[in-house]
């Protein structure tokens, strides 16, 4: 807080006498009791522009900041108070006229800063803006104005639109009052696009409600001769009493000669044309339109005769247009001297802006418009000769080089599109905006067949349910047939040892099996023997030079060759030799008849041979055991048996299907037990 | 002029007075009509500026041909030659400054003059007609000084080759001739139709239309048009155009041609027809070019009917003169 010789003295400093009251001549002293509102606006007004002043040369809102937070005053009261210190010190900017447009932008910064950080109220940037805008010239306003469209994202923003939209309004059509359309035209335009780009679509001042013409835009053409320029120099000269130079004028009372023959006729009506291009509802008044057909027929058919080539001259001059870097041709009205006439007529430009003016007024006229009085409408006639000639305008339009076709059906597809903002100017201009929808009540279950991608498969589980529940069951046992028949239960084909375990054993001699009892000699087991050799032994497919006298006793060697390779069962091998020669203990009948596939190996029987027993460990080592595995062994028994059982066992397991009589026999012979190893590939 | 004499009119010949301003043309019923062109193109033209300022009666038989000197109208009737001042015209005085007629072998029947031209250099008049000649007319003295013979056939049409000061003829019998015009000889002679090129066998051989600037010649007729080189006597480019074509003019880089058909054809020296323009009569008979005058500088074609078109801008037929 400051003493109130602080405010008093900040006071002088803005100038008593300012607020001195020329009526009651009250003194400062006695000031402060009578206008103590005043009193502290003005100190803080006075306050506030010198932090202003401040913050634009260190370029930082601080200064401003704290000057806000020290004068008295709530916050309403202080936002206003430095709204007004802001426009004063850009009023003063301006009457100096040292600032430059950069000194403005910089306040104007500070201002939206300012608003930012709730200082000040939301309107002042645009109060500011206005300002300058109204007191600068039209070169600065340009760079104020960039300004202004750079920051469109800004006056969008939540905090600023509101405040803001109607003060940019009146600021920019301001500045397009005071611009010309034809000096200025890329400013008029800027203005326009950003007016475009700041309020949405369907910003109701940006509308053309009610779908008006402009029908002040007039095209004045020479109508009779007196009107002519031919002749104005003439009678100019002859009001001012000025002695005719010889050789200047021609005959005496006829114009100034020009050099070229003028079709006057075909002038008078081309130009008469664009009255109803102007004001399209004359068209629906008889006579006019009678006027406007002969003239129009007139027209077309001299377009129809003329052609424009696209040879060389033109070509040349295409190039020539390209290379300036495809320059966009664009004018604001037309020049009806008749002098240009011929030149205009070789023109494609001016041909494609005649052509395409037939086409708006024709959509117009057809077309159902809101505001259209009852009274315009087409007659049959009418609407049949706007046919024919809509379908004449556009093959003159694809006659046109260059590109003609691609400028006919562009015109063609923006028209379509006409139609559609037509439809929404007659629907009173909605917004864009999509509404968030309200939930209505739900929807009742419609009553049509469901497919059958709905109900297959949806059900809890992903069951598909077929109607009925023996079909639902059995469908859903697999619902895919080919998955179905390649499913492992499917599998029917029985392994080598299953199928020739018997007779394996019938093929030991020890089991004392008649030669006719042989299951190999049954020629329905001989035939099914060979299908599933074929499927699955590689001896089947091995040339042989040994002749066999009948099936039997192929099936014999096989039989003997498939007993070396394949693991071998405890169930089967419980008979052999091996067993039988070292067999002390009985081996747990569980073990023998469980006839497991996968085959166990023959390791009960060397653990009842006391020799492997404790040397269980050699054999390891050429059985390819790891010794972590080994180490598991150990921990797992104490028991040397148990410990040899284990190793086989944890051999077994690892080899799989290799885990065969002949490997077992090559590692037992490596490891120098070649009795056990003969005694094994005996059985 | 009842309303089915003006039906059955045609145009057959053209002439610009030497200032420009006015159109001569002469039709079947061998009357001449004088336009004001001044008038007809003036910004404040009505119907009746396309209507004759002066419409005479200059011969028994139709006028195949005009012709414009410096203060002369020449016109070619019935076998007769007539001359006319301009300025005389113009002040609606229509009688004839002199009347001479070629000396025909025959007196029974009175050949008909189709063509005539000016060679400058001796100040003679060429013409040429339905006795197969042509007919040197010394206009200093009047008198008749030279008979060309070759053809044989009628002769259509008659142009000047004015630097090698010769004369070219073509006829119904299908030659092309050049004469000298000193020693009254014909230097050349090309049957068009024998060219494969240019032959048109179905339309016949006879020559309708003939025009040269010295080097080049556009001729045709029965054969297609067609554009020789004449140094060389040998046929460059042929004209696609359809029916035989009656008068040819050579303007700036283009060929203009008319003929049968409602239309002139602006053609390329290529040979390439660039645009066919539309007019109200059904085929033409006439075509000219206003060289006197840039302020009246327009395209005229008169044919069978009794308009005669007139195109400011070569491109598309402006409006009709009718008599």
């Amino acid at each position: 807080a400051f003493s109130s010789d602080h405010w008093r003295r900040c006071l002088y400093v803005g100038g008593w006498s300012e607020l001195f009251c020329p009526y009651c001549k009250i003194s400062p002293q006695q000031g402060d009791a009578f206008f103590p509102l005043l009193n502290v606006f003005l100190f803080s007004r006075t306050h506030l522009q010198a932090s202003a002043r401040c913050a634009l040369t260190t370029k930082t809102s601080k200064p401003l900041i704290n000057a806000f937070n020290q004068i008295p005053g709530n916050e309403t009261e202080k936002k206003s108070t430095l709204d007004q210190a802001l426009r004063g010190v850009l009023g003063d900017q301006i009457i100096e006229q040292k600032a430059s447009c950069d000194d403005y932008l910089s306040l104007i910064y500070l201002s939206i800063s300012s608003v930012t950080e709730g200082i000040c109220s939301a309107t002042t940037p645009f109060l500011l803006l206005g300002d300058v805008l109204d007191c600068l010239p039209l070169d600065q306003c340009d760079k104020i104005f960039s300004f202004v469209e750079e920051n469109v994202s800004t006056w969008k923003s939540n905090s600023f639109y509101t405040a803001g939209k109607n003060y940019l309004l009146r600021m920019c059509n301001d500045l397009l009052r005071r611009l010309s359309k034809s000096q200025n035209t890329v400013f008029c335009g800027r203005i326009q696009l950003f007016l475009a780009r700041l309020f949405p679509l369907s910003e109701k001042s940006g509308l053309n409600l009610q779908s008006q013409f402009n029908l002040d835009n007039i095209t004045v053409f020479n109508k009779n001769e007196q009107e002519s320029t031919l002749g104005q120099k003439h009678t100019e000269e002859k009001e001012d009493g000025m002695e005719v130079e010889e050789g200047e004028m021609g005959e005496d009372d006829a114009p100034a000669p020009c050099s070229i023959p003028i079709d006057y006729n075909l002038y008078r009506k081309f130009w008469t044309l664009q009255d109803y291009f102007r004001n399209p509802v004359q068209c629906y008044d008889k006579f006019s339109w009678m006027t406007f057909l002969k003239f129009s027929d007139e027209t077309l058919a001299v377009f129809k005769s003329y052609k424009l080539d696209d040879m060389q001259a033109s070509k040349r001059k295409l190039e020539e247009l390209r290379a300036s870097g495809g320059e966009h041709v664009y004018f604001a009205k037309f020049l009806t001297s008749e002098k240009l006439m011929d030149l205009q007529l070789s023109d494609s430009n001016f041909r494609r802006h005649i052509l395409l003016q037939y086409l708006i007024l024709f959509q117009y006229l057809k077309g159902q418009v809101k505001f259209k009085s009852s009274s315009c409408v087409l007659n049959d006639d009418q609407t049949t000769w706007i046919e024919e000639t809509t379908k004449l305008v556009y093959q003159l339009l694809r006659e046109i080089p260059p590109d003609g076709d691609k400028f006919a059906t562009m015109v063609e597809h923006i028209l379509n599109t006409e139609e559609n903002w037509n439809s929404w100017k007659n629907e009173g201009c909605p917004s864009f905006v999509k509404e968030r929808t309200v939930d209505d009540k739900p929807k009742r279950p419609t009553r049509k067949r469901q497919a059958p991608e709905d109900f297959l498969g949806k059900g809890p589980d992903r069951k598909i349910f077929m109607g009925n529940d023996e079909l639902t069951r059995l469908w859903n046992l697999n619902q895919d047939n080919m998955e179905a028949c390649k499913s492992d239960s499917r599998e029917f084909m029985p392994s080598l040892d299953e199928f020739f375990a018997e007779a394996i054993e019938q093929a030991d001699p020890a089991n004392m099996v008649e030669e006719e009892y042989k299951v190999v000699r049954n020629p329905n087991y001989g035939w099914r023997a060979l299908r599933l050799l074929s499927r699955r032994s590689p001896h089947f497919f091995q040339p042989t030079n040994q002749k066999f006298k009948s099936l039997a006793d192929y099936l014999d060697s096989m039989v003997s060759k498939l007993a070396k390779e394949l693991p071998v069962r405890i169930f089967y091998f419980f008979n052999s030799s091996l067993l039988k020669t070292h067999n002390d203990k009985d081996i747990p009948s569980e073990e023998i008849k469980t006839g497991e596939e996968d085959d166990d190996d023959n390791g009960d029987n060397l653990l009842k041979d006391t020799k492997l027993g404790a040397q269980w460990k050699m054999l390891a080592s050429h059985l390819e055991m790891k010794a972590a595995e080994l180490r598991e062994i150990e921990t797992d028994s104490e028991d040397v048996d148990m410990q040899a059982k284990l190793l086989l066992v944890a051999w077994q397991d690892r080899e799989g299907t290799q885990a065969t009589v002949e490997n077992l026999v090559t590692a037992l012979n490596a490891a120098g037990f070649s009795q056990i190893a003969d005694n094994l590939s005996e059985a | 002029m009842g309303p089915v004499e003006l039906l059955h009119m045609s145009v057959f010949s053209q002439s610009f007075s030497p200032c420009g301003r006015f159109l001569a043309a002469g039709n079947n019923y061998g009357e001449i009509a004088l336009f004001s062109l001044s008038a007809a193109l003036s910004p404040d033209a009505t119907g009746l500026s396309q209507k004759p300022v002066l419409t005479f009666t200059a011969h028994e038989g139709p006028v195949f041909s005009l012709l414009s000197t410096d203060c002369h109208l020449l016109s070619a009737g019935n076998g007769e030659v007539s001359a006319w001042s301009w300025t005389e015209l113009i002040k609606k005085n229509v009688k004839p400054l002199w009347t001479k007629r070629p000396n025909y072998k025959s007196s029974l029947e009175i050949p008909e003059i189709n063509s005539m031209t000016i060679n400058s250099r001796d100040n003679s008049l060429i013409v040429g007609g339905g006795d197969n000649n042509l007919h040197v007319l010394d206009l200093e003295h009047g008198v008749f000084k030279a008979v060309l013979q070759g053809h044989s056939d009628y002769v259509h049409c008659v142009t000047m080759r004015e630097r090698e000061a010769e004369i070219l003829s073509g006829g119904e019998d299908g030659a092309v001739r050049m004469w000298d015009s000193r020693t009254a000889q014909s230097v050349h002679c090309i049957d068009v139709y024998k060219y494969e090129s240019c032959a048109r066998p179905q339309f016949g051989k006879w020559i309708s239309c003939l025009t040269t600037d010295s080097d080049w010649m556009l001729c045709g007729g029965g054969p297609s048009l067609s554009l020789w080189h004449l140094r060389s006597l040998s046929p460059t480019s042929t004209f696609p155009l359809s029916g035989c074509q009656r008068q040819a003019a050579f303007y700036q880089d283009m060929i203009l041609a008319v003929g049968e058909g409602p239309f002139v054809s602006h053609c390329l020296l290529g040979g390439d027809v660039k645009a066919q323009i539309p007019c109200s009569p059904q085929s033409l008979n006439t075509l000219q070019l206003n060289t006197n005058s840039t302020e009246h500088r327009v395209l005229t074609v008169g044919g069978s009917s009794a308009h005669i078109d007139v195109f400011t801008n070569l491109s598309y037929r402006a409006f009709s003169l009718s008599f």
